[in-house]
């Protein structure tokens, strides 16, 4: 008999075991330490119901708390609600707040501090970009200091979804402090004004160099946040900031230049690059009508000279953008090539790229439909602004695809300021490139498509999209709004008030020690799992 | 001389305001509203219209300088649209990096120029004077953004992280709020790159100048007087050449200040500082008008104040120039 079999097998589990406990071992997060992040822009200000920009949000997502969050995969989980239920007719939410609640002056999370968010939120007096979305919200009830009550004047199918994640989400404001300080005093960034109930509270910002957030000892989920401390730099400059990465400086950049990945990927080959399926649409986007009467948002419109005519938004848009070309020169393949107005990761997208297959025929020919041609030549301003470098090559790229059908494509290349205000304003403009925000659901960007909209930059007139848009919002049923979703897509490309180009990847980076980090969107940065291995 | 340092202090204040007002009028003339700016993706025309009363941005453009005007009596600089905070408050709290940042931009300019100048001027001719002026040539030529990237390409990642990428570290006193990084070493080591990036340029310009007058000045009688009577080369050089030599050149160098505040902008981004460079530049970008009439007034200032010193510096290096 061959006795040799039996310590190799005992070696062998003993090995396994010992390699089990190791990994269990290396997985508990270490509590303590200071992440070192690093933002590329700076935050406009810490009134978080007011501010604008990425920035701020990431502020305001781990300094302050909201009733649910979302997880990557779409789940709702409770934030400061520990449970909650939904009326049959969906115009009731009722949520259960967690007891243990409270914000960073002591006073409690209750149904009271919910009331006064909503009802600030919906003043129009705030002045807040989320107001738009608390339009369905009839009445906020305070059943008891634990139990609140939204009440909606119509079913709004994401109710929960513009909580979560529309923007920072609902962040509670503190009814004391609040009330104690003012306006400016958080928009300051006085520590003791910028009152939350997140994972960390505020210790100091220095705008233009620094924010610093420490742990919140009475945060409701038990052992977290693990980190001591989270200090925040502003690092404009992308090679500033593969220099503070590859030195060691930093741990964490909230958001990384695309162009710069590969080369961040080459000098720290054991950085952990994170992204998803993209929500953001990159954007070549007509002007549809202008002012009758040359008063910029008058309500009396004519069509466009240029893009007024269907057939040309087709002709180019639809036709004459090689979008995999596009991608493959600016985003090096990292996007994906996309015509439907739904992002690839946004949820009920629907892929129609077969709807407009790139095909320079017959983009001539309907220009030859249109009256252009050899004998008339169609040119147009390109308008695209600085915030990001890849604007600029998109642009290019259009410009040389329109040479191949006979249009030339005038490049204006202005500031963010100043291209806000050509298209914000109803200025003169005849087609811009530009991403835009993040959308969670199509719902979220119905304040940028709807007719009455100051962000309907295309300033087209269809109701039709609006009442899609109302249909969508009020349909509870999953399935329903799915096709809901799909018509009014197909809808929109049909009529090319939209013209996407591609999704619109974003980066993270983080140092191989940075733990339990989990890339939800672009819009979720939460530090309260994360834990650093050194 | 006192008489002609409160005039010169007096002509400080229509110089300055002319600065101020062409700046205004330069933001006016942009393309953009920083009420856009300040709304970003929350904007809407009706909260835009009411945010732009309440700051008197819909007032005629000559209204609004007058009453910029009328508070910068009182000693109020304004409130930035932005944020919300008083611009006198950021510029104090910006002004210590910057200033320290030319200072010591201006120091190292120094420290290369004058002897890399003296030398070359000495031996004219020769491999050091050649060094000198090709090295001077390259200064001249490398943008301070180059020479930022490179010094961190070097120092902070080839050399494992010897000195910070960016960031600050304020100065004991400097520090405007209760938690800061407060250190002279720690200073030193965030200060070094950008004030060498910011000063070669400085060092080269003044290198080829102060060569130059070097030259001029070293076949003068008198120097060859000092000679004779048999001073050493030591004194000949620094107590009489220098000297003399020194006159043009620090006319130059305040004029270089100007670039040296230019230049500030590019290197305080490059490097993350949290100066009036970038302070401005932000300001522009967002034309938030009243900062940017404080970047204008504080960098006004600092011109012409030194231009003054550098007038007054004549009188102690040349005894035969005195004012009335």
């Amino acid at each position: 008999m061959n006795r040799r079999p039996f310590p190799l097998a005992l070696i062998a589990l003993v090995v396994s075991l010992g390699l089990m406990c190791g990994t269990a071992l290396a997985q508990t997060p270490k509590r303590g330490g200071t992440l070192r992040v690093s933002y590329g822009n700076s935050i406009s200000h810490l009134d978080f119901h007011t501010a604008p920009g990425y920035e701020m949000m990431w502020v305001a997502m781990n300094v302050g708390c909201g009733l649910v969050n979302m997880t990557p995969d779409g789940k709702f989980v409770g934030d400061a609600a520990e449970s909650w239920q939904t009326s049959p007719d969906h115009l009731t939410y009722t949520f259960k707040l967690r007891k243990n609640a409270v914000f960073h002056d002591g006073t409690p999370v209750d149904a009271a501090a919910v009331k006064f968010s909503i009802d600030r939120l919906k003043d129009p007096a705030t002045k807040s970009g989320m107001r738009t979305f608390y339009e369905p919200v009839h009445s906020v009830e305070v059943l008891d200091p634990q139990t609140v009550q939204v009440r909606l004047k119509h079913p709004y199918g994401f109710f929960l979804h513009m909580l979560a994640a529309y923007r920072t989400g609902l962040v509670i404001y503190s009814p004391t402090a609040t009330q104690k300080y003012s306006v400016e005093d958080r928009k300051q960034g006085k520590p003791e004004a910028v009152v939350g109930c997140g994972p960390f509270r505020l210790v100091e910002w220095v705008k233009g160099n620094h924010l610093l957030m420490e742990r919140f000892d009475k945060y409701f989920i038990p052992g977290q946040p693990y980190l001591d401390k989270v200090m925040i730099r502003l690092i404009k400059d992308p090679v500033t900031q593969m220099a503070a990465f590859k030195a060691g400086e930093i741990d964490f950049i909230a958001s990384f230049s695309p162009e710069h990945v590969s080369t961040l990927k080459a000098q720290n080959p054991g950085a952990q690059i994170m992204t998803g399926k993209e929500t953001t649409p990159m954007l070549a986007t007509f002007k549809i009508t202008v002012p009758k009467d040359g008063k910029p948002m008058s309500k009396d419109r004519t069509p466009h000279p240029i893009f007024g005519d269907v057939r040309v938004r087709k002709a180019i848009g639809c036709y004459g953008i090689d979008r995999k070309e596009i991608v493959k020169i600016a985003f090096k393949g990292e996007a994906t090539p996309w015509v439907g107005m739904i992002p690839p990761g946004t949820m009920d997208t629907v892929d129609l790229n077969s709807t407009c297959p790139y095909d320079p025929a017959k983009a001539k020919a309907l220009l030859g439909e249109a009256g252009y041609g050899p004998s008339k030549p169609l040119t147009f301003e390109l308008m695209t602004n600085t915030e990001k470098s890849v604007f600029n090559v998109i642009a290019t790229v259009i410009k040389e695809q329109m040479s191949r059908i006979g249009v030339t494509a005038n490049i204006r290349l202005t500031d963010k300021v100043t291209w806000m205000n050509a298209t914000l304003q109803d200025g003169n403009w005849d087609m811009y490139v530009e991403d835009l925000l993040s959308l969670v659901t199509l719902d979220s960007n119905a304040y940028l498509t709807t007719t009455p909209s100051t962000w309907n930059q295309g300033r087209h007139t269809d109701a039709k999209v609006d009442e899609y848009y109302e249909q969508y919002a009020r349909e509870t049923d999953e399935t329903k709004r799915k096709a809901i979703a799909k018509e009014l897509a197909e809808y929109m490309l049909d009529k090319m008030y939209w013209n996407v180009i591609s999704g619109s990847p974003f980066y993270m980076v983080a140092q191989p020690w940075v733990k339990g980090y989990t890339y939800n969107r672009e819009f979720e940065v939460h530090y309260n799992p994360v834990w650093l291995d050194k | 001389m006192r008489v002609y340092v409160i005039k010169r202090l007096l002509q400080i204040v229509p110089t300055v305001l002319m600065i101020t007002l062409v700046v205004f009028l330069m933001m006016q003339s942009i393309p953009g509203d920083p009420v856009v700016a300040l709304l970003g993706d929350a904007y809407t025309e009706e909260d835009a219209e009411k945010i732009r009363h309440a700051y008197g941005l819909d007032k005629p453009v000559m209204v609004q300088y007058f009453i910029w005007l009328g508070k910068l009596a009182r000693g109020d600089w304004g409130v930035s649209v932005l944020t919300g905070r008083p611009v006198l408050q950021d510029v104090l709290v910006r002004m210590p990096v910057t200033l320290e940042l030319v200072v010591l931009s201006m120091g190292i300019a120094l420290l290369i120029a004058i002897p890399a100048s003296i030398i070359g001027a000495l031996r004219q001719n020769t491999w050091a004077d050649y060094t000198a002026t090709s090295m001077a040539m390259v200064g001249v030529s490398i943008p301070e953004f180059f020479v930022g990237v490179l010094l961190l390409l070097t120092f902070s990642i080839g050399l494992h992280g010897l000195l910070p990428s960016s960031g600050w570290v304020y100065l004991p006193g400097t520090c405007p709020n209760m938690v800061c990084g407060v250190s002279v070493w720690g200073n030193m080591q965030h200060i070094l790159m950008p004030a060498i990036a910011l000063g070669i340029g400085r060092a080269a310009i003044l290198t080829r100048l102060l060569r130059a007058s070097m030259l001029e000045v070293i076949r003068t009688e008198y120097v060859t007087t000092a000679r004779a009577k048999g001073l050493s080369e030591r004194p000949v050089i620094l107590k009489h050449a220098f000297k003399n030599a020194l006159i043009p050149t620090v006319t130059v160098m305040g004029l270089q200040v100007g670039f040296l505040i230019g230049g500030a902008i590019v290197v305080e981004t490059l490097f993350a500082m949290p100066g009036l460079g970038t302070f401005g530049i932000d300001a522009i970008i967002a034309r938030d008008y009243q900062q940017v009439q404080g970047f204008a007034l504080i960098t006004a200032l600092a011109f012409v104040v030194i231009n003054l010193i550098v007038d007054l510096t004549y009188t102690v290096l040349d005894p035969r120039i005195r004012y009335a």
